[in-house]
């Protein structure tokens, strides 16, 4: 400890006295090169399974994707999210008809996600992998990781009141896929699939063109450039892949196919992976 | 869900991509409510001011207090020294981004706690996000709340562009509250007069700026700039909290001049 001519008392470190929005001490902190990046849960899957394509869409939809995801449960550890689905729809447009801010609507969207997180859970209980709670998810993922063949979150990040602005309108852009990826991210996790009701990505929404052409594999910039009006996951992964440093690309998979699901698991390319192209 | 039961927006929310910018221009159609339109919420930096000590904080204090009969006021922290130093070690020892967020919102928490207890016999309350549906009562029967200025991001920190300390830290976790419930103001409390245009510790030639935009200030690519950079970002988004004002606490006044809406130190904002 230090008390320097400035009269404030340091702790002497790379940081000290540095202002954390200067660039150059900012730089100093990337050590990819000397020291890389922990990966926490190295050998783990995140799995997220769509709301409205999979968990929705009845019984006949969704009952093949859990046997496929009991099968891969056998071998391989899963970090399975779900999203808020058609009744985070329903609570954003009477939240923004009432007036209320984009913060309050992330709020109350992690509730409809949790709901599902549940309902997969209850699907999944057989072979004990449930929801957890939110408060405790993050602190003690690795231990339940070791513990039981895989665990289930709401996919929403926990940004609540604190989420990000959006540029154009209310709806929050942190949705359950960006924390699903957000979190793959932090852990190091193997692989990142969005589980959907379309092959992958295409250059306009195949359900309304039945023109639309597939899309195998892009960089995220590139993406980007394209500018397409809609695409199948929440557009800010686009943002995030640009900084990533233990993920570099994640896949969007049918779940109507749902045995993709375990081949995209396995690190075959069966759908639409997007990369980061830095 | 029937459609008959669903408002124009909610057949378009249920039928369009939410990626789908026609929708998102639709959803910013409806007007927003400023929830607490009379409470002003006041960041008090961590090594620029709490670090300080006595000399620094107790005078703040005392302002606090005599501003309580007149002004709401919701006070996040700082982190500061011990954070810089949990980065340092963090880095060293490759942690990741959403780690160090964990590490600083703990750093930030002990200053919250220790403002909490100097307030405590005004009765003042600590609130974690966990808490912050009650923070309108709290705010309605004592004037002021205090709460940790970082983001409850945790493990779902994103990145940040250069380096691996958390982008968004107790300046935007502070400027997101004053946003979302529509706030009067956003005031900086820090030990600098407000925006230079370098480090004023470093840099002798150092000249003050007392008012700019938020787009003149990202123009002038500072290498060093008062506030994090994602608050600027936020800032170009916002609805309601449009400006941000940072003072010098160290001054005695300036922290009921700017709760009284005066000019004391650099006014940021987005229009």
């Amino acid at each position: 400890m230090t008390t320097k001519a400035d009269k404030r008392h340091h702790m002497d470190s790379m940081l000290m006295r540095e202002s954390m929005v200067d660039k150059t001490v900012m730089a100093s902190t990337d050590t990819d090169g000397k020291v890389p990046v922990v990966r926490m849960l190295p050998h783990v899957h995140i799995v997220k399974i769509g709301a409205r394509s999979i968990l929705e869409a009845g019984h006949e939809v969704c009952y093949p994707v859990v046997d496929v995801l009991n099968n891969i449960l056998e071998k391989d550890k899963l970090i399975l999210s779900t999203g808020g689905g058609s009744r985070s729809r329903h609570v954003f447009s009477i939240g923004i008809d009432l007036g209320l801010p984009t913060g309050v609507l992330a709020q109350l969207s992690a509730a409809d996600a949790l709901g599902n997180a549940h309902i997969l859970g209850t699907l999944l209980s057989p072979v004990g992998v449930v929801a957890i709670p939110p408060e405790i998810f993050g602190h003690l993922l690795p231990l339940f990781i070791r513990s039981a063949p895989g665990v289930i979150f709401n996919g929403v990040p926990p940004y609540n009141l604190w989420e990000h602005l959006p540029a154009v309108g209310r709806i929050p852009p942190n949705r359950s896929d960006a924390g699903s990826f957000l979190l793959g991210e932090c852990f190091g996790c193997k692989t990142v699939t969005l589980v959907k009701d379309v092959d992958g990505l295409y250059d306009s929404d195949p359900k309304e063109n039945p023109d639309a052409q597939f899309i195998p594999k892009i960089g995220a910039q590139e993406l980007q450039q394209r500018n397409l009006k809609t695409l199948p996951f929440d557009r800010i992964i686009l943002d995030l892949l640009r900084n990533t440093k233990l993920v570099k690309e994640f896949q969007i998979v049918n779940g109507h196919n749902p045995e993709t699901i375990a081949a995209a698991v396995r690190g075959e390319h069966v759908g639409s992976i997007i990369y980061a192209d830095t | 869900m029937q459609d008959e039961l669903l408002s124009e927006l909610g057949v378009s929310l249920m039928e369009k991509s939410l990626t789908d910018d026609s929708l998102l221009e639709e959803t910013a159609k409806y007007e927003q409510v400023a929830l607490l339109p009379d409470a002003n919420v006041i960041k008090i930096g961590g090594q620029s001011f709490i670090d300080r000590g006595r000399r620094a904080v107790f005078p703040l204090i005392d302002e606090v207090v005599e501003n309580l009969p007149h002004h709401k006021m919701i006070i996040g922290t700082g982190a500061g020294t011990r954070a810089r130093h949990s980065y340092s070690v963090g880095v060293d020892l490759g942690m990741p981004t959403g780690v160090l967020s964990v590490l600083g919102t703990f750093v930030s928490m002990q200053n919250a706690r220790m403002l909490h207890y100097l307030l405590a016999k005004h009765g003042i309350p600590f609130i974690e996000p966990v808490q912050f549906p009650q923070l309108p009562h709290y705010l309605q029967e004592r004037n002021a709340v205090i709460f940790f200025g970082m983001p409850p991001y945790i493990f779902w920190q994103p990145n940040p562009s250069i380096g691996r300390i958390p982008p968004h830290r107790t300046d935007t976790g502070s400027y997101l509250v004053s946003e979302v419930f529509g706030a009067r103001s956003m005031i900086y409390v820090k030990d600098e007069d407000g925006l230079f245009t370098a480090d004023p510790k470093k840099d002798r030639n150092a000249t003050f700026i007392p008012k700019i935009t938020v787009e003149e200030l990202k123009a002038m690519d500072l290498p060093d700039v008062v506030v994090e950079h994602a608050v600027l970002d936020h800032m170009e988004n916002a609805v309601h909290r449009r400006s941000i004002q940072v003072i010098n606490g160290l001054v005695p006044g300036n922290l009921t001049k700017a709760l009284n809406g005066e000019h004391v130190g650099t006014i940021i904002s987005s229009d």
